[in-house]
């Protein structure tokens, strides 16, 4: 029961607060209800942020600009059409949202297709607003009935208008108030369903761990640009709202004090909470109110100021935030199964079936081929001119020593790097130029040296969202997810967040969310570090049976475990192939002993 | 010379090491083994004052060490982490320099000195050290802790990630260092065919505390211990 | 297009290049050694200048008044990270939130210190003819400071050991412990540093950007475009990116409008983040 309301508390909360709102919403002072209504507003505009930063991992400083924009165009709308149609409403909203999405997409374009870091899409997206706040001083446009006139602002937009026609007449506070609250809480709800839906788990993802998700096959630009639209949106609908509550508009809604104010509220509230800007929103607008000062008093700067140093310093996930951790105490541990495993066993039967099931479904296994492939860094050459074809049947190892450029090669095939020169091809497709998205989908599996394993998430989750990127169903993947779970011995620890699972026990989770995905090859850069011996036995056997269905690549240092695979051995030398054959031939090579085995004259 | 007492510590509120007492006499070798998890890093970063100590003291030298990991350093403590951790984006030159410079040495003569013993830094004297090979950081971070002019050495599994002819390079450099120059070494490692090489006597560790005490014959005779101890 | 006017407009971009340059100086020591964003940075260059104005009006000579607003502002500096900054190493979007609120609390105060409006301080303007066209000397006298200026903080941080041991510190933190640098004094010092520079920066600026409250702002928001735009090799790319973007903006700003000047600012910062999602200087194989 108490476990229940706490995982639903994100719809009880704030229904009922909706409800509280409502109730009083008639009886409040109207001076209050109208200066309360803009603290709603901006909780919504906290929320537009929630979704970006606190779901999304983008610091956007442009909300500000959505919602100004977004304000403008509705407004511009609505003082052309209310005036003769009634219904301000129906008019600003739309326009609003649409035209906050439009400008946020094309904001979002260019940061997630050029792949900038963090601090670069922050800085953007704080330059947009600058570049709004000192164009739009002088920008002097008239739209029909509507003036836009530079510093001196917009004036004569409509109010909230209900009703149609000419007669129809503007709400007033308390009606205003409760209409908002009521848009408010409708956009809070389908916001809380989207981040729930199967879009806000990839999203989700991809705050934690962008490359990984984009190793499952996700294109991860698309899912981003979408999700910013969708802020924009949120953020638009809040300045429509602000337009129609305030009655006019002027450049200072791209201030920096405004866009400053945004990240306060969801700060204060708890990021990624969704609920928490509103509640953000109404503490720091209630302040203002109680000092007495309002926006433009002049001790609010200063508190405001050390209020977000204190949030910093003290109280990171904001009050939501500590209220959430502080339930949790009262409640059992999840994680507390973690310490509960046993030893991974690897049943080939079951895994065959797994692979044989995987072929029916992805086809059959493809080879790899590099021809020529070429990647440099400045001066260094990690990858020279290696070709080489990867078949199905036996694995391939790959040694060398520290900087042959082992790694760099299979992170050329896989796309993390881009090569320079030569092609690289999958089956019969040359997949020298695609992203790796792309690549991922046409069959490749790519497990990188470090277990990336999304933290947050439980175990169950992790292997779900792999199998959900190339299934795109919900059931199937339930299905295969148990099926893996099932081989990996995690069944216990289903429910356990993947970040509490031990060093080795993240290497499996991460192997199991590559078979998810059931590649047709796959490639493993040193699965078995920080693995015990019991579980280097057990991956050799997992490698092994994976070779016969498929081509399989491995990069190893541990030599034993290299011997155990059987297979065939590559040797990599500053970039370029160096030799190759079976272990034992190249233990007898005093070429391959000098660069890399060495001669035990100490050891 | 080195001296660890009831050392017991972790990370937060977890202890990961309990009254855990180990001794290194003037310069030897000695080797700290065991599986993965058992607690060695957290006792080498807990002599460092790396890790905050729950309990227990460290002694360098017959001179109890005070918490701050500089001044530690200073008393003779040299320390080469699991990882390597060198600083990426200062050259090889520099890396050794701070060292010595931060010591009160002479900069110029410390890197003159350990290039001779390290010759495959030479050609990389001013590249960055994050644009190094694994093998080479771990050359580099052992070079930088023999800047500091240790009396005590302590290495934390160098042949992690590095290959095999580099490793048995290392070797020799340590067992040369610890013999011309009287440095005592405590190394912990899993790999156990370069602590024989090098360590004559072992603390072997399970569950955050020091299991038993051994030589290199006994370890190399029982090969019993050395499966269940270590998975061999 | 007269020669006389080319140069004109030449020399006073260049000056107004040169002007950004001191202003962002610090800002790049902090970010580029520390990876910390300073947004507080525009409210230390108005202490810097507050102080150099208030030191000037008790009868100090201006030349005095430049090193008590340095000495001021790396006080506050120190006190500043010692308090706040300190705590938060490695969590840059928190040290950005966490200095803009402290930008606020700055910004606040000097208004109820001194007001919104201040006086000038009294220079004698000396000017200078090319043809037609004349240009005050001062503004000028700026491309030789920030030269000398770039050339200072690039030895200190490269060449001397406390550049090492700053280095050092923010990279690996445990490990310049471990081989016995204090890093946090260092580390407290080194922030002091870039506020100094601010300091510096809003004392030498005086005669030309009379003291205000507000007055940081422009630099501030300019700079750390200018420093982001960079990249990871702080002061080389910092440099270069103040000449294009602060010299490109005032030759458009001398044949348009300033606003125009502004716009192209920002339009040559997004286009370049377009360009360079790192900062211009991510390949770029040196140390600083």
């Amino acid at each position: 029961m108490f476990e229940k309301l706490y995982k639903s508390s994100g719809l009880i909360f704030p229904a009922l607060a909706t409800i509280a709102a409502l109730a009083v919403s008639g009886s409040l002072d109207a001076y209050l209800a109208f200066v309360a209504t803009s603290w709603i507003i901006f909780g919504l505009l906290g929320l537009s942020l929630d979704v970006i930063w606190g779901r999304g991992g983008l610091l956007s400083l442009a909300q500000t600009a959505f919602y100004g924009l977004g304000g403008y165009f509705g407004a511009v709308v609505a003082i052309n059409m209310a005036p003769t149609y009634g219904m301000s409403l129906v008019w600003a909203l739309p326009c609003s949202a649409l035209f906050g999405a439009l400008i946020a997409a094309a904001l979002g374009y260019v940061i997630f297709y050029a792949r900038m870091g963090a601090l670069q899409s922050t800085i953007l997206s704080y330059t947009l607003t600058l570049l709004l706040w000192s164009v739009t001083q002088t920008f002097k446009l008239d739209v029909g009935a509507a003036t836009i006139g530079g510093d001196n602002g917009l004036s004569g937009i409509p109010g909230f208008v209900l009703g149609f026609g000419e007669e129809a007449k503007k709400l007033k506070p308390n009606a205003a108030f409760a209409l908002v609250v009521c848009i408010s809480a409708a956009v809070y709800f389908v916001t809380y369903w989207l981040m729930r839906s199967n879009f806000g788990k990839i999203v989700d993802c991809i705050r934690i761990d962008i490359q990984k998700t984009e190793l499952l096959g996700y294109d991860i630009r698309k899912v981003q640009v979408l999700n910013f639209a969708y802020s924009g949106a949120v953020a638009g609908i809040a300045g429509a709202l602000f337009a129609l509550w305030a009655n006019y508009l002027n450049p200072s809604i791209f201030s920096v004090q405004e866009a400053l104010l945004v990240p306060i509220y969801v700060l204060v509230g708890g990021l990624g909470t969704l609920a928490g800007p509103f509640l953000g929103a109404l503490i720091i607008g209630g302040l203002s109110f109680w000092l007495g000062g309002g926006a433009a008093g002049g001790q609010t700067t200063l508190i405001l100021g050390t209020v977000l140093i204190l949030l910093v310093l003290f109280l990171q996930n904001g009050v939501l935030g500590a209220l959430g951790s502080l339930w949790r105490r009262f409640m059992p541990d999840p994680n507390n199964a973690a310490r509960l495993t046993g030893a991974v066993q690897i049943d080939t039967e079951v895994l065959e079936d797994i692979l044989v099931e995987a072929e029916k479904t992805a086809g059959p296994a493809k080879n790899l081929s590099t021809d020529e492939a070429f990647k440099r860094f400045g001066g260094v050459i990690p990858v020279n001119k290696v070709s080489r074809d990867f078949t199905p049947g036996e694995p391939h190892s790959l040694i060398g020593p520290n900087g042959a450029g082992k790694s760099s090669f299979l992170k050329t095939c896989v796309g993390l790097y881009r090569p320079e020169g030569g092609t690289i091809s999958l089956g019969d497709e040359d997949i020298t130029k695609a992203p790796v998205f792309a690549r991922v989908r046409s069959g490749m599996g790519m497990k990188n040296q470090k277990p990336q394993v999304f933290g947050e998430k439980t175990v169950r989750e992790n292997l779900w969202i792999a199998a959900y990127a190339r299934t795109k169903d919900s059931a199937k993947s339930d299905a295969i997810s148990a099926q893996i779970l099932g081989m990996l011995g995690l069944g216990a620890q289903s429910g356990v967040q993947a970040s509490a699972l031990s060093h080795g026990q993240q290497q499996w989770l991460d192997i199991g969310m590559v078979l998810c995905l059931a590649p047709r090859v796959v490639l493993l850069d040193e699965p078995a570090a920080g693995m015990t011996n019991e579980e280097t036995r057990e991956l050799s056997v997992l490698v092994r049976t994976l070779a016969k269905h498929t081509t399989v690549v491995v990069v190893e240092h541990d030599m034993e475990f290299v011997r155990t695979l059987e297979g065939h051995v590559t040797v990599l030398h500053q970039g370029k192939l160096f030799a190759e054959g079976d272990i034992k031939t190249l233990r007898a090579n005093d070429a391959v002993l000098d660069i890399y085995l060495g001669r035990g004259e100490h050891v | 010379m080195f001296k660890v007492s009831g050392a017991t510590g972790g990370y937060g509120k977890t202890t990961i090491i309990r009254d855990v007492s180990l001794e290194v006499q003037p310069a030897e070798i000695v080797a700290l083994l065991g599986r993965n998890g058992v607690g060695k890093s957290t006792l080498m970063r807990f002599a460092t004052g790396l890790v905050k100590a729950q309990a227990g003291t460290v002694e360098i030298a017959g001179v109890a060490a005070p918490p701050a990991p500089s001044k530690r350093a200073k008393m003779g403590l040299g320390y080469v982490p699991q990882g390597r951790f060198v600083f990426p984006r200062m050259t090889v030159i520099e890396n050794i320099s701070v060292a010595a410079a931060s010591n009160g040495f002479d900069a110029k003569q410390v890197v003159a000195e350990l290039f001779e013993d390290f010759p495959l830094l030479v050609p990389k004297a001013h590249d960055l050290a994050g644009g190094l090979s694994g093998g080479q950081q771990q050359v580099l971070a052992l070079a930088r802790a023999l800047a500091i002019r240790p009396k005590i050495l302590l290495l934390d599994e160098p042949t992690e990630g590095v290959q095999p002819s580099i490793i048995d390079e290392m070797a020799g450099v340590l067992k040369r260092v610890n013999q011309e120059r009287e440095i005592a070494i405590l190394v912990a490692e899993q790999n156990l065919d370069f602590c024989l090489s090098i360590a004559e006597r072992a603390y072997v560790m399970e569950k955050g505390a020091i299991r038993m005490e051994t030589d290199r014959d006994s370890l190399l005779a029982d090969k019993v211990l050395q499966q269940e101890l270590l998975g061999v | 297009m007269e020669p006389d006017f080319l140069a004109t407009v030449l020399l006073s971009s260049l000056s107004s290049a040169s002007i950004l340059l001191i202003a962002t100086l610090g800002l790049a020591v902090v970010y580029g050694l520390m990876g910390v964003i300073n947004l507080a940075h525009g409210e230390f260059l108005m202490v810097g200048a507050y102080s150099a104005l208030t030191a000037t009006q008790i009868g100090l000579p201006f030349l005095l008044a430049i090193p008590f607003a340095v000495f001021m502002t790396m006080l506050i500096g120190a006190v500043v990270e010692l308090l706040i900054i300190r705590r938060l190493y490695g969590r840059i979007f928190d040290t950005m939130l966490a200095t803009w609120g402290l930008g606020m609390v700055f910004n606040q105060t000097a208004v109820l210190l001194f007001g919104t409006v201040s006086p000038g301080i009294g220079m004698p303007q000396w000017n200078f003819r090319i043809g037609d066209f004349s240009l005050a000397v001062y503004p000028l006298t700026m491309i030789v400071v920030a030269a000398l200026l770039l050339a200072f903080v690039y030895v200190l941080m490269t060449k001397t050991v406390y550049g090492m041991k700053a280095r050092a510190s923010i990279q690996e933190p445990q490990m310049a412990q471990a081989i016995g640098i204090d890093s946090a004094r260092v580390n407290t010092l080194t922030f002091a540093i870039g506020c100094g520079l601010a300091g510096f920066a809003g004392a030498i600026l005086l005669p030309i950007i009379p003291a205000t409250p507000s007055m940081g702002l422009f630099f501030a928001v300019k700079g750390f475009l200018t420093v982001v735009v960079a990249g990871p090799v702080a002061l080389t790319g910092t440099a270069l990116t103040a000449l294009g973007l602060g010299g490109g903006a005032s030759v458009t700003a001398s044949f348009m409008t300033s606003v125009i000047g502004d716009v192209f600012f920002f339009f040559v910062t997004a286009l370049l983040l377009w360009l360079y999602p790192l900062g211009i200087s991510s390949k770029w194989r040196r140390k600083l």
